[in-house]
This record gives structure tokens, sequence and C-alpha cells, in this order.
């Protein structure tokens, strides 16, 4: 079985992170990591939401330019 | 009135028993947080949906006057048996997950969140789910984040995953740790292949991976926690959600292997004397019609749902076999019936633990019921654990005052198993001394004989 290029990015990623020493006792609230998790979760949330905007605006302007030939016309058809 | 030993960690309020009630104090910290959710008719709203108990404000006139100095009292009925985590089944654990997931989605939609995520929170009514806290619910801030994720992995998903990676059950690694089980350790015990799971990464090991880092330079972490970028609403969402559809295809890894799991199928009865078993039983029920029994060594409730069938008004039943109350609860749940099985090692039941040994309540101190059921029992007790049989027999009939022991004889085959490959040191064991031992404090009602092996259950009333 082979592993295909993302698996093996992902498994070398993983392994990386995971490799981490043993912890000893916490001072800070317990919830901190959760916190940061979520953290990095908002921080993803906001990328995608505006990579999402620009991924429609791209979108669209290829819609618009099917529609277009589509129609024969030259014009947009939101004008 | 006494306040609930368990009720002391969160300064919002505190719990108050008296008879068939709750009083639930909400003092000054929490008048804008409850005020605010009572006024957009989410407290009744959510007990409409089932989500949450029964609770009424009181007026000063009709509040106790002990608790006069909080600035609003909530009346709440009893929950009929209060049980504990480390005591649930895997399919328990599960819907009390769910439970919370799914009350956490119905407050986010209208404005509200959970500020905790406590297993302790839910209670069960039957297999019914119904949560207790009040005072969770806060009013959501648009950027909020979700509080009680680190609890709830804590105490539903890891528990859950243990079970379901590893075939090990949480009983016992909950009940010494009564918050549940953290991701770090969780983390310790994934394979490579548990670890490449996208969900596992997410929510186990980035969490034990940051928890680490937390320890390891406080510091920084403190000051990358406090810049809280806002978390948006519908990312907090697809996190409740995405734990929601993950838990509730989540099953045991060791569905197939019991002990006694199917017992009923394969067990050394002929037919006829199960339907006896069944018959005695069903009288019983049906004469002393007790509000609560217990059924120890409940199995997969095949005589907890006789015992209702006959009259009994609910059921808790224990045994020792995580795959048979896992099926004993499913069972429960699909009827809907006032049975619930939880998980007890009788030689070694759930102690008063926690705070002051206080904060959760042991076997003994709840375990009381109008009647007891004992059937294929007390050997187990007497020869599987050396508990001498007056002990066994004392034991189980503190438990109330009337009920139904099985005695099952040296002869019989279950037995003979078990001293196949031991010494038989157990002189006391015979019918004649059970007889004597069960007569000092109880009257015998009657004996009838369930097998050819000699099996017979003896009713008892307690003489007071």
């Amino acid at each position: 079985m082979f592993l295909s290029l993302s698996n093996l990015k992902f498994l070398v990623f993983t392994l990386g992170i995971l490799s981490y020493a043993s912890p000893a006792f916490a001072y800070l609230d317990p919830g901190t990591g959760s916190m940061l998790l979520q953290g990095l979760i908002a921080g993803i949330a906001v990328f995608t939401s505006v990579l999402s905007i620009y991924w429609q605006k791209v979108k669209s302007f290829f819609v618009k330019q099917k529609t277009d030939i589509s129609t024969g016309t030259n014009k947009d058809i939101d004008t | 009135m006494n306040q609930n030993p368990g009720s002391f960690r969160d300064p919002f309020g505190y719990i108050y028993e008296q008879n068939d009630f709750i009083f639930r104090t909400i003092l000054s910290p929490a008048i804008k947080q409850y005020e605010a959710i009572r006024d957009e008719g989410l407290i009744q709203e959510s007990i409409e949906q089932g989500f949450l108990i029964e609770s009424k404000e009181l007026t000063s006139s009709t509040a106790p006057a002990e608790l006069n100095e909080a600035e609003y009292v909530i009346k709440h009925k009893k929950i009929p048996f209060i049980s504990y985590p480390y005591e649930w089944s895997f399919y328990q654990l599960k819907t009390a997950a769910l439970h919370h997931l799914k009350f956490e989605l119905f407050l986010l939609d209208r404005g509200a969140l959970l500020r905790d995520a406590s297993a302790y929170n839910i209670q069960f009514v039957g297999t019914k789910p119904i949560f207790i806290d009040l005072l969770s619910i806060a009013p959501y801030n648009e950027g909020d984040y979700w509080l009680g994720h680190r609890q709830f992995c804590e105490q539903f998903l890891n528990p859950l995953l243990l079970r379901s990676l590893k075939g090990i059950t949480h009983f016992s690694w909950y009940r010494g740790n009564l918050e549940g089980i953290s991701a770090i350790d969780l983390y310790k015990v994934m394979s490579l292949k548990d670890k490449l799971s996208w969900k596992l990464f997410l929510h186990v090991s980035m969490q034990a991976r940051l928890n680490s880092s937390v320890i390891s330079k406080p510091d920084e972490a403190e000051a990358k926690a406090k810049v809280r970028k806002p978390l948006p609403k519908s990312a907090y969402k697809a996190l409740v959600n995405q734990l929601y559809s993950w838990i509730e295809k989540l099953e045991p890894k060791d569905k197939s292997k019991t002990v006694w799991g199917d017992y009923a199928k394969h067990n050394t009865y002929l037919d006829d004397e199960v339907k006896e078993k069944h018959e005695v039983i069903f009288n019983f029920s049906n004469q002393n019609k007790p509000t609560k029994l217990i059924d120890l060594g409940c199995n997969s409730g095949d005589y907890s749902i006789t015992a209702l069938q006959g009259g009994a008004a609910s059921v808790i039943g224990y045994d020792f076999d995580s795959n048979a109350i896992d099926i004993a609860f499913k069972r429960s749940r699909a009827q809907q019936l006032p049975f619930l099985p939880l998980h007890l090692d009788a030689a070694n039941p759930s102690p008063n633990q926690g705070w002051m040994q206080t904060e959760r309540q042991g076997f003994k101190e709840r375990a009381k019921a109008d009647a007891v059921i004992a059937l294929a029992f007390i050997h187990h007790l007497a020869i599987g654990k050396n508990i001498p049989l007056n002990q066994a027999i004392q034991w189980i009939t503190d438990i109330a005052p009337s009920g139904l022991i099985e005695f099952v004889p040296k002869d019989d085959e279950t037995v003979c198993h078990m001293l196949a490959l031991r010494e038989d040191i157990f002189v006391d064991y015979t019918e004649e001394n059970f007889i004597k031992v069960l007569s000092e404090k109880n009257k015998i009602l009657r004996a009838t004989q369930v097998s050819l092996s000699g099996r017979k259950i003896f009713e008892f009333s307690r003489i007071y």
C-alpha cells in the first residue's frame, strides 16, 4: 500500500507536532490548551472565510465569462 | 435545610435539599445572567423541549425563609436516583454526551451557551437524560469561546474513546479521577493509526500538545491565550456539530465479548426453570408494588423488566459486566422503561469521595429501595470473592426491607465451575446456613425451588 503525497505530508506533520516531552504540574488554568486550540480554529475560520470571499469572486468571474459566451454577448448580466 | 455537599464550586448559587425537593439559590453575581436567559424565555423553552429539569422560580413569600439571603430561589423536583458517570454504561455516557451537545446547539441558536460541560450536570430518569444545572446557561456574545470544550473532552469524549479505540472501560479510571480522562493521558495510549485520524488529532493530540506547551512555557501560553482572537459562531457550532456526529457513531470496541452478556441465551437453566423464575419475580413485584426496586446482578435486564411488568414503578439494575449493562441500557431506552442499569463491582462499590469525601455519595448512601432482588448473585460474592456468607446477606438485606435472594448450591453447574480449579474452603456455604443467617434479622416468607440442581429463591421481609 502506498501513501499518497497528501497523506505523507500529514503523517510527517503529525509526527513532528506529536513528539513532545512529558508535562510537569500545571499552574495555569487547565482550560488554557483548549483556549489556544480554539484560537487556532478562530484563525483558520477567519482565513477560510477570507479565502472563500476571494474564491466566490474568482468563481463568479468565471461563471459570468461562461454566461457571456453562452449568450453571445460581452455584457455583464447584472447591468 | 441541608446544603448539598456536592454544591460548592459555583459561587453563583448553591443547592439545598428538603423532602422531595431541591432548592437552588441564585446569588448576586448571577442575577444579570439569570435574568437575561429567563426574560428571553429560554428556561421555559429548555424545559418544554426536554433539555432542562423542571424549574420554578419562587416568590419571597413561597421561598423557604432560611434562604432569604438569595436573590432568587428556584425549586426543582428531586431526581429519583442520582448516578455518576463512573457508574454509567458506554451507551449511557454516550446518551449524556449527545444530550449535552444538543442542548448546547439549541442554546447557541437562541443566543445562549453552556458555561461548562460537567457530566455530573446530567442525571437520568429511567434512561432519559436531563440537564440539572440551570446556572450553567449564560448569554452568548459574538466571538465567545466554547469554555466547556476541555471539560467536555475529559468527561465525555475521552472516556468514550478509551472504550471505542481500546476496548477499555472507563469505570475505574473515571472513579479514580472524578474529572474524567485528560487529553495528555489518552494521547499516551493511542496507537499511530489512532493519531492519524483527523478528529482525534484535533480534539486529543492537538489539545494534549497545547496543554503540554502550556506547562512547559506557561508565560508564553498565557499571553497567547489572552489575545483571544474572536471565534466565529459558525466555527463554535461546527466544533459542537462535529463532536455530535462523531460521538453518535462511536461503539465499544469489545462489543461482542462478554462475561455474562449472553447469559439469557446460554445459561445453565432449562426453559421451564427460567419461566418459573420469572413467575416468582412477577408475583413478588405484583404483591409488593415497590416504588423503587434494586436488581443486583441485573445482567441484560430480563428480570428487571419482569419486575416492572409485575408492578414495580422503577428499577435500578446493577451489574459488573459492561456489555450486559450496555445491552440493558439500549433495551430500556428503546422501550422507554423506568429501568436504569448501572455498573457495580459489589465487592468494591462506589465510595463517598471527592472534596471532603462528601462531594459524590457512595453506593450505600444512595442505594436504598423498597425492594431488592439478587438472583444468581450471592455465589459470586461468597465464592467468587471469598466474602463470608453472613456479610453478603447483611449487605444485600441492608438495601431494602424486603426482597428475593436466590441461593445457588454447590452442586449447581455454575458453582462447580467456580470451584473446579480451587480448593473448596467454603464450609459455611450451605443452604442450611444461608437460611439461618437470613432468619436472624428477616422473616423468610417463602422459598421456591427454581432448578433441578436445587437453586432456590427466598423471599424475605425485614423484622423491625
